[in-house]
């Protein structure tokens, strides 16, 4: 017992272990998009077929390791099906450690509309939510400036 | 205590709860891909093109989609198909009942694939061996074909190309997006032409819309890029041999994205000549669905709005002055098939009407003709239908 409570508080002291994305179905979006306790929580939205969205999803690691009150987490519209290509995508671009989703279904258009419906489905697409409620989102890949101004 | 554990470290650590590997191996919804293409031929047979696992599918049905009498394995060797959004397999018909396939197959690398092409001359019973489209064999992206048949009975096969993006990046100079290619064959598919480039530094991740003018030829109505990553849509007439394709900027949204929008356009010509266009822009951070008549070099004539928040993937078809767009419209309670109907050569819409509805997904909508009347081509959790556009009275 001791071993495991042990190993939870490393758990939460160490800045996430590297973990495969976990499926993330429609019930899920109230939790992700609720606003966070204090600071900001940026959900970075992804996938495999966009060739902007590794660069943006490092741009934002980035900005969160410069940046204490920033809870990052990243979300694959792609299916929970590929698991082991998108973990590879993290783990070769180095960002394997950020909590890391997937879309549970096959299709994104329904989870992408539940996340925000004036969204197209363009990736990347950055949503920044604040403690107070407030909301902002981005379409296209992220500048350390462009976070800046984003998260301000 | 043990499960209690591990679900405060993972909220803590930043997750919303997850019974992680709770779903390992289940079945999320539908697993087959839902990408789909269908055409009607003259005398009035419905042909349809799917995949079943690594296999390209080839169907006819004589009674509108309630039974299929032919089913034809297009590739009886499996190989991985690009099968979902905008990426599916395509189907086109020659003037003497040839059916042409084409579809994209991934390579090992991401975003990296090979234009795939296969032909039936003997009604669907058989299909050819399918061959690569494009002499370059690099371990790059060919992705995203389209495929029309001229009036000549020409085949065209456009495509998105990054063998420039690779140059520049040896070169190390700047490159935006990606090229658009295209190859074409004179011969009913025997051969195609070495591919040539319509255009540097397009869209990476959009379908290219092809369309028969009334002077036989096929047009290209795609997504390009202006500027820094303005992405707005280029048109140019894609001759089977002959000049190089003249390209001219056709949208003027304005549209700044440095990223994949994956939303192609539809464009249809009437026998006048005037080409009618759906594409789809956020600028402004406002997602909509445009509908407009093309003046290439020009912004649009009759340009207005078909739908927004929520809406996508707009088909369109016209037949004399009558004009039909069809497009998903997402909501809290499922997917709904909308349809929007001009009887004015597009000058004015009817209201949004939709006319079937899943609460699960399906494959893009495509508008298919028959005796003057439009149907809507969808797949709602794999289970092929058309649906006809009429209101009911």
């Amino acid at each position: 017992m001791k071993r495991l409570l042990l190993l939870a508080a490393l758990t939460v002291a160490m800045p996430a272990i590297a973990a495969p994305p976990t499926a993330f179905t429609p019930a899920d979006v109230k939790a992700l998009v609720a606003p966070p306790a204090k600071g900001v929580r940026i959900v970075a939205l992804w996938a495999l077929d966009c060739a902007y969205c590794e660069e943006n999803l490092s741009a934002l690691a980035t900005w969160q390791r410069q940046h204490a009150d920033v809870d990052l987490v990243f979300v694959a519209t792609d299916a929970i099906g590929q698991r082991d290509a998108l973990s590879a995508r993290l783990k070769a671009a180095g960002l394997d450690s950020v909590p890391s989703r997937a879309y549970a279904e096959a299709t994104p258009d329904r989870i992408n509309y539940l996340i925000d419906p004036q969204w197209g489905g363009e990736t990347p697409r950055t949503l920044v939510i604040r403690a107070d409620g407030t909301r902002k989102a981005f379409s296209g890949a992220l500048s350390a400036e462009r976070i800046s101004r984003l998260v301000k | 205590m043990r499960r209690l554990l591990f679900s405060a470290s993972l909220a803590l650590a930043g997750l919303p709860s997850a019974h992680a590997d709770d779903m390992h191996g289940m079945a999320m919804g539908h697993e087959a891909p839902l990408g789909f293409d269908a055409a009607i031929d003259a005398a009035g047979h419905l042909w349809v093109v799917d995949t079943v696992g690594e296999h390209v599918r080839a169907r006819r049905s004589d009674d509108m989609s309630r039974s299929f009498t032919v089913s034809t394995i297009v590739n009886p060797t499996g190989e991985p198909i690009y099968a979902e959004g905008e990426n599916r397999p395509k189907i086109a018909l020659g003037p003497k009942g040839e059916l042409y396939v084409t579809w994209s197959q991934p390579r090992k690398l991401p975003w990296t694939g090979f234009v795939r092409f296969s032909r039936s001359l003997d009604g669907g019973a058989h299909f050819d061996t399918p061959t690569t489209v494009h002499a370059d064999r690099a371990e790059i992206t060919h992705r995203f074909d389209s495929l029309a048949v001229d009036g000549k009975g020409n085949v065209i096969v456009a495509w998105i190309d990054k063998r420039d993006v690779e140059a520049a990046k040896t070169a190390g100079k700047p490159y935006l997006g990606a090229a658009t290619y295209y190859s074409w064959s004179t011969d009913r598919g025997a051969h195609f032409a070495p591919e040539r480039k319509i255009v540097d530094e397009s869209c990476e991740c959009c379908r290219i819309a092809l369309a028969r003018a009334p002077d036989g030829s096929v047009d290209a109505f795609f997504r390009a890029i202006y500027g820094d990553n303005i992405r707005d849509h280029a048109f140019a007439t894609l001759p089977a041999g002959g000049a190089s394709p003249k390209v001219e900027r056709a949208t003027f949204t304005q549209w700044h994205i440095e990223g994949c929008p994956h939303h192609g356009p539809s464009l249809s010509i009437d026998a006048k000549g005037t080409r009618h266009a759906v594409w789809f822009s956020a600028a402004d951070g406002k997602a909509t669905i445009w509908y407009g008549q093309l003046v290439p070099g020009a912004p649009p004539a009759h340009l207005s709005t078909v739908a927004t928040a929520g809406a996508s993937h707009a088909d369109l078809l016209a037949d004399g002055t009558h004009v039909w767009i069809a497009y998903h419209q997402m909501s809290s309670e499922g997917l709904n098939l909308m349809v929007r109907e001009s009887r004015d050569g597009g000058a004015s819409f009817d209201e949004p009407r939709q006319i079937a509805h899943t609460a699960n997904a399906s494959g893009w909508p495509k508008l298919v003709l028959w005796d003057h009347r439009a149907f809507v081509a969808w797949n709602p959790e794999g289970e092929f239908r058309l649906v006809p556009t009429e209101a009911l009275k």
